[in-house]
């Protein structure tokens, strides 16, 4: 909430208002105000149902103690660590079956399977193999992320246009030159939806993997406060996840922009 | 020119999340120590928990060689997996898990025994509602959420927390029904090995106990800071209780005995047992 109005000042003090800019921001903004309005004016019970400004109040309050910027950043520790890895191990993968039928064949059938187990199942497992500490969390993590990566990445290399690769042999490039030139240009678009779906999932997995014996961590605070019926910081925590999910959305796609310019500058696609 | 401000905009808040990230991995508890570990899990605002924020007992352990590390756990069940597969040596535990689980066939054992906390245990209505005695509960639903139920058995901050904030009032209390103790329990292997360990830390956790009970405005300033609750809650918890910790007598035993027999009758638990098996002896 803190960031939407600060975007709208920067933006109100230039020169004229873009309001292209503005557009994505009016639905939050608007509901936050129904939200507060709904709260003052009674519809909501204020004990089941904090207004915004009191979720603000909360959130000022567990920044003074310490809590939430401890949380908050240990929660990041464990999704940047569970990401590479997983991502890695994803990418990996699916670099490895869409290129080679053997490895396709081996793994793949396997990889579905673990694809569609529910990450809450895996939790009693978790602990007995690898304990109750911080591995315990980023396993769950790498987990999540690691089909996403996977299968984009592996659809996107098999998605490739035949002719082109064709092509690509007639004018005598050998097998690294058409994986860097065509293969890895070509699926990059789809592996970086990969990746941004990747970083959605990886924040819904770590609230799981944060209720294993967990003292620390966003995910923590929310199922604490849900236990005792502290509805501020509940909401508050949403918020944050809320806030988490738009900025890594935001790299995402800034990462997106650069890496497929040549999309828009009237590439292959076009 | 715009890209340069681009990949320059993208750089920086990547740099940003990961300084955030390495600062987040140093307030991890991830410490290393020369001193035998010992390992304690428990559950928010327990005994052991007010153990853990007065701080002597671990001091007092640090003092005989043993460094003890707290974890904190959401629920018996989750405990009990970690003490299961070693990640922990002693769970805080209520009266049911130990029972379900030595049903269940974990060789566990009781290690020490709190003090009877029935008077925060109980049965809660509606103020005002037409509720007045046990028998008028026959044919209501009982659990609790606002307005959705008749009537709601839980323990303590809960019980507070709903007559302070919820306009509930507690029918009846366990007294005379169960005691509601904390345990602390070891697989036998650990507590077989580790005798004085399991000695030391009862006798210092007692110790915090005994200190619990001539300063209970300050485990209630304690526990209103851990819980999010307000003074008003704690106070109430606090005030109806003692606190204590000892060795498993052989009356506790028997309690635990009786509500492993209603278990068993009533099919919470499939196989009958014998408590008193659950000891170190």
């Amino acid at each position: 909430m803190e960031n939407v109005t600060t975007l709208r000042e920067t933006r109100n003090s230039g020169i004229h208002i873009n309001w292209h800019r503005l557009l994505p921001w009016v639905i939050p903004v608007v509901l936050i105000i129904l939200w507060q309005v709904a709260v003052t004016a009674g519809w909501l019970d204020s004990q089941l149902i904090p207004s915004p400004l009191s979720v603000l109040e909360d959130g000022v309050t567990l920044w003074q103690t310490g809590e939430l910027e401890k949380n908050v950043s240990i929660s990041l520790f464990r999704a940047t660590v569970g990401f590479a890895i997983g991502g890695s191990l994803g990418f990996v993968l699916g670099l490895m079956n869409g290129l080679s039928k053997v490895a396709r064949g081996l793994t793949d059938t396997t990889i579905q399977m673990f694809r569609n187990i529910p990450h809450l199942s895996l939790i009693p497992l978790v602990i007995i193999l690898l304990g109750i500490g911080e591995s315990a969390k980023i396993s769950l993590v790498c987990v999540g992320v690691l089909f996403p990566i996977y299968i984009n990445t592996y659809s996107g290399i098999r998605g490739i246009d035949p002719e082109l690769m064709e092509m690509g042999r007639a004018y005598g490039l050998n097998r690294r030159q058409l994986f860097s030139k065509i293969v890895f240009p070509g699926a990059l678009p789809t592996i970086l939806v990969g990746v941004r779906y990747a970083l959605g999932v990886m924040w819904t997995t770590l609230i799981v993997a944060e209720t294993i014996s967990s003292n620390s961590g966003i995910g923590y605070m929310a199922s604490n406060a849900q236990e005792f019926m502290d509805m501020d910081t509940v909401l508050l925590c949403i918020v944050i996840y809320a806030l988490l999910g738009k900025l890594s959305d935001i790299i995402a796609k800034t990462l997106e922009s650069l890496c497929l310019e040549w999309q828009e500058k009237g590439g292959a696609n076009q | 020119m715009k890209r340069k401000l681009t990949i320059t905009a993208f750089l920086l808040a990547l740099t940003a999340w990961l300084a955030v990230a390495v600062y987040g991995y140093f307030q991890t508890d991830v410490a290393t120590t020369s001193l035998t570990k010992v390992v304690v899990g428990y559950q928010k605002a327990d005994p052991v928990d007010i153990s853990r924020q007065r701080g002597e007992l671990v001091k007092k352990m640090k003092a005989k060689g043993y460094k003890v590390v707290f974890k904190e756990f959401q629920d018996g069940a989750a405990l009990m997996t970690a003490l299961k597969s070693g990640s922990i040596d002693y769970a805080r535990l209520g009266d049911t898990p130990p029972v379900v689980n030595q049903a269940a066939g974990m060789d566990l054992v009781y290690v020490g025994a709190g003090a009877s906390k029935e008077n925060g245990t109980g049965v809660l209505v509606k103020k005002g509602g037409n509720i007045n005695s046990l028998a008028d509960l026959k044919g209501k639903r009982i659990a609790y959420a606002k307005g959705k139920v008749d009537a709601w058995v839980t323990w303590d901050p809960y019980t507070a927390t709903a007559q302070v904030n919820q306009n509930a009032k507690l029918l009846i209390t366990a007294k005379g029904l169960a005691k509601n103790r904390d345990f602390v329990v070891a697989t036998r292997k650990y507590a077989k090995e580790n005798t004085t360990v399991t000695k030391l830390f009862l006798q210092y956790l007692g110790e915090d106990m005994t200190w619990a009970n001539s300063h209970k405005s300050e485990v209630s300033t304690m526990l209103s800071k851990t819980l999010h609750l307000s003074k008003k809650i704690t106070n109430l918890t606090v005030k109806r209780r003692s606190f204590a910790f000892s060795a498993v007598t052989s009356a506790i035993v028997k309690e635990q005995q009786t509500i492993a027999d209603v278990f068993y009758q009533e099919g919470i638990i499939k196989k009958q047992i014998n408590v008193g098996k659950a000891l170190l002896q």
